[in-house]
């Protein structure tokens, strides 16, 4: 009897606990109240790819506070474990007013309806009018959610950049190539890269490329993962993609949203990378390595081409290599057929405004806007706190700063300090750094931006995100089985489709509405 | 006349137990200090509990309310034919690597156990226990340079002619469907086999010299005495250990997520891998914490009767059971 009794207790008391965890979840605002002067007392933030704490962290919210009188608190969890702790905090209801979220989660929460719709706030910003931000970064922002499409949600922190092949000007140079001009150059190129080892030319050491690589194996080309595992699928390997886009995507000669994979231009593609494997122009761990594992190799010389972030990357890419080899040099390719073998400009990082912030409109006015002013607040932004990140060298006759130079960071003296919050290199208006950016950062991202095309956001849909990891994971199979299986490239896109048949049915029925 | 009472049996006699209020006064001390113990096992143990309800709903993290969806995430997951073969997957590399854990273990143990010099005995434990306290990242790392093309692996088997030049250059060895499982296993051995042989040392350091001795009086060899003297003597722990670990079978995670890769998915995705890519990192959308949670549901159950089974094997085998 008293067992029973202890059972029945012990059930109500599960019962209630579960029925109180779920019935805890309602929504509420994050309290804040305005100043006189119509600006939130504090604006919390959660954000990755900022400053750290032991860069300056706490002078940066001290010197926003002098600048705006807001206090300024941020959050800055682990890079690795950022989109869990976001879902955490949003689970457990307590969001940051402002979030940064790249552009896979950014249209994902859009989707879900949690973020504040700034589409009439930014269309009747002082800061548009004013004309000096460029506005195809914010425009490419615009996605659907719950309640309303085509709206946007999230304002880009920088642009979102993309990456550019880069490849051995030495090696180039000792085996007589020009830059590439169509894709049969540059294959040959890789072939050419394939046999430096028994090149007899000497560097500028005087070392030949035959003694500086005996016993060494090099890669004409380098990359992580034969095909991308998130959106654009297609963003490494450039020169054998081509125009071929293996997502699904809407095509204007059909008239519909179409799964790219089974495209003609796919099937192209992929006959270049299998033809380029089997002759051993790609590196046989790309399947296997990891992007670092990629750098790694790049950075220790042996690799001829590998494609990279432009901008800040390069700097890195090329200083690394010089350690190892003072000789080396790299170059970023130009496209050899801009039409078809464009670099991708993925959609930017975007910081987003949640629901649970209280006064929204001033968040969005001193903290967004402010951030890309073309004034303090974007020089506050980039390039961090003055006399702590950089040194002011030149001020004209008002006292406008002219020209500074960057500072050793907090945590390292021997690096200078980069960015606070944004790229200065990367900024989406017109405004002018006063520090003077690398060379090789310049010419990276003067390349990528000649060649580059800005891509749509991933379309986003709960039916079409529940049915796509499945797709993704064929997708991965596909190229393993034409690489490692050695399967021909129809059998393996005939195995691709019935593998996907039910979820493509399913994706492609929501994206063309009852036509499928 | 009172009823004689038969020798050895007590079922009879009730012993009544002092009312709970003595027993408390009596034992106060002892729940005291038992407390903490109850305490942080509710809290820690049985009231996070209450998350096996997210089963029933579509929870995302994303400030709303969940939404119920009975039996959905059950009949998703059930009708993707991804979960059945990464279950598959789990169940071959699982039931395989703990039977050769249990039995390389258990023979390394006893080799060990055979070692006369004291100091050549530590030292070979500790070189075999010493892989253990690797992170599985760096023994992944490790192999991977390894079993790399071009590495030590084929470079061996090119200089006995067993693959030509081609081969050398391009095959990495953890992307081969046909040989990843063998690999994971050698690795899994390599890595562990030091720690599972030290509980059966302990164990047949348990046995009596005396069994030995009468073995030899009676003329038995040394594979005589191993297999009729130490092998039932260390019997009950090999079953204990076999029994604990079959009940983590379906937990395989970290190992099999820092050696396997896109081309091995077939043979080497297990429920873990699964979840994480599906359930809780999705590339593109909201993980579904409900969906995560079924699977987690859906591991627990099949662990609970893989060790019922294994706890009736026992009991019919042995005549008794550990559960």
């Amino acid at each position: 009897m008293k067992k029973n009794i202890l059972t029945k207790a012990a059930t109500v008391a599960v019962a209630l606990l579960i029925v109180s965890g779920l019935s805890a979840c309602g929504s509420s605002k994050n309290h804040v109240a305005l100043t006189e002067d119509g600006k939130p007392e504090s604006i919390s933030v959660m954000a990755t790819t900022i400053l750290t704490e032991n860069n300056g962290h706490a002078e940066f919210c001290a010197e926003y506070e002098r600048l705006t009188g807001i206090k300024l608190s941020i959050e800055k969890p682990e890079h690795n474990q950022y989109y869990e702790k976001v879902g955490i905090t949003f689970a457990a209801e307590e969001p940051a007013d402002v979030i940064e979220l790249g552009s896979t989660y950014y249209p994902s929460y859009a989707a879900e309806g949690v973020l504040w719709d700034m589409t009439d706030a930014w269309e009747s910003s002082d800061l548009k009018a004013s004309g000096i931000v460029n506005e195809k970064y914010v425009e490419g922002m615009r996605c659907d959610s719950e309640y309303a499409e085509d709206r946007i949600y999230g304002f880009p922190n920088q642009r979102g950049n993309g990456t550019v092949t880069y490849a051995r000007k030495d090696w180039m140079d000792a085996l007589g190539i020009d830059t590439p001009t169509s894709y049969e150059e540059f294959v040959d190129m890789l072939r050419a890269f394939k046999t430096i080892g028994d090149c007899d030319v000497v560097d500028s050491n005087g070392v030949s490329f035959k003694d500086k690589y005996k016993g060494q194996t090099v890669y004409p080309l380098t990359v992580s993962g034969l095909i991308s595992t998130e959106s654009p699928y297609e963003i490494y390997l450039r020169e054998f993609y081509q125009d071929a886009r293996p997502d699904f995507h809407y095509d204007e000669d059909q008239g519909k949203y179409v799964d790219g994979v089974l495209e003609p231009e796919m099937e192209a593609a992929l006959v270049r990378i299998k033809d380029a494997w089997d002759e051993g122009l790609i590196d046989p761990q790309a399947v296997s390595n990891k992007t670092s594992t990629c750098r790694d190799k790049f950075q220790s010389g042996i690799v001829g081409c590998f494609n990279y972030w432009a901008g800040t990357w390069n700097r890195t890419l090329d200083k690394n290599l010089k350690q190892k080899d003072p000789t080396a040099e790299m170059i970023p390719l130009p496209s050899f057929d801009p039409e078809k073998e464009y670099y991708i400009e993925r959609p930017a990082v975007a910081y987003v405004i949640t629901n649970f912030c209280e006064h929204p409109e001033e968040v969005f006015e001193n903290f967004i806007l402010y951030s890309h002013d073309d004034g303090e607040g974007e020089l506050l932004f980039t390039r961090g706190v003055e006399g702590v990140h950089y040194e002011v060298t030149e001020r004209d006759a008002d006292g406008n700063i002219v020209s500074a130079v960057a500072l050793p960071t907090m945590a390292d003296a021997n690096t200078d300090f980069e960015k606070s919050f944004y790229d200065a290199a990367l900024t989406i208006t017109t405004y002018k750094d006063p520090i003077e950016v690398d060379e090789r950062i310049v010419n990276s991202l003067a390349v990528f931006d000649e060649y580059s095309i800005l891509y749509d956001m991933p379309i986003m849909d709960s039916t079409v995100a529940e049915q796509l990891p499945d797709v993704e994971t064929a997708k991965q199979q596909l190229l393993t089985n034409i690489v490692i299986e050695k399967m021909s490239v129809e059998e393996a896109l005939q195995t691709y489709s019935d593998a996907t048949e039910k979820q493509r049915e399913i994706i492609l029925g929501v994206l063309n509405g009852s036509d499928e | 006349m009172s009823q004689p009472v038969q020798k050895g049996n007590y079922d009879h006699i009730i012993v009544k137990k002092p009312p709970i209020g003595d027993r408390i006064k009596r034992y106060g001390w002892f729940y005291l200090m038992f407390a903490p113990v109850v305490i942080v096992l509710f809290i820690f143990y049985y009231a996070p509990m209450y998350g096996i309800s997210f089963a029933f709903y579509n929870y995302k993290p994303n400030g709303k309310e969940p939404e119920f969806v009975g039996l959905a995430n059950f009949q998703k997951l059930f009708t993707d034919p991804t979960f059945w073969s990464s279950f598959k997957n789990t169940l071959i590399i699982s039931t395989v690597n703990l039977i050769l854990a249990t039995v390389t273990s258990v023979v390394v143990a006893l080799l060990l156990n055979e070692v006369q010099k004291a100091i050549v005995k530590k030292v070979m434990n500790t070189v075999l226990y010493l892989p253990h306290f690797l992170s599985w990242v760096v023994v992944a790392s490790i192999f991977m340079l390894l079993l790399q093309p071009n590495g030590l692996l084929s470079n061996i088997l090119y200089s006995l002619h067993v693959i030509d030049a081609d081969a050398l250059a391009q095959t990495d060895w953890l992307t081969q469907k046909k040989w990843w499982r063998f690999f994971f296993y050698v690795i899994n051995r390599w890595k562990e086999i030091g720690w599972g042989t030290v509980i059966y040392i302990a164990a047949l350091s348990g046995i009596s010299l005396d069994y030995y001795e009468a073995a030899e009086i009676d003329g038995a060899n040394r594979w005589q005495q191993t297999l009729n003297i130490t092998l039932p003597s260390i019997s009950n722990t090999i079953l204990v250990v076999f029994i604990l670990n079959l009940a983590r079978v379906m937990n395989i995670f970290e190992s099999v997520f820092v050696l396997y890769n896109s081309a091995v998915y077939s043979v080497a995705d297990v429920i873990g891998t699964y979840t994480y890519r599906v359930g809780l990192k999705p590339t593109v959308g909201l993980p579904n914490y409900g969906y995560s949670t079924t699977i987690g549901i859906f591991k627990s159950i099949v662990s609970l009767i893989l060790v019922m089974v294994t706890d009736e094997i026992s009991k019919r085998v042995r005549g008794y059971g550990l559960v």
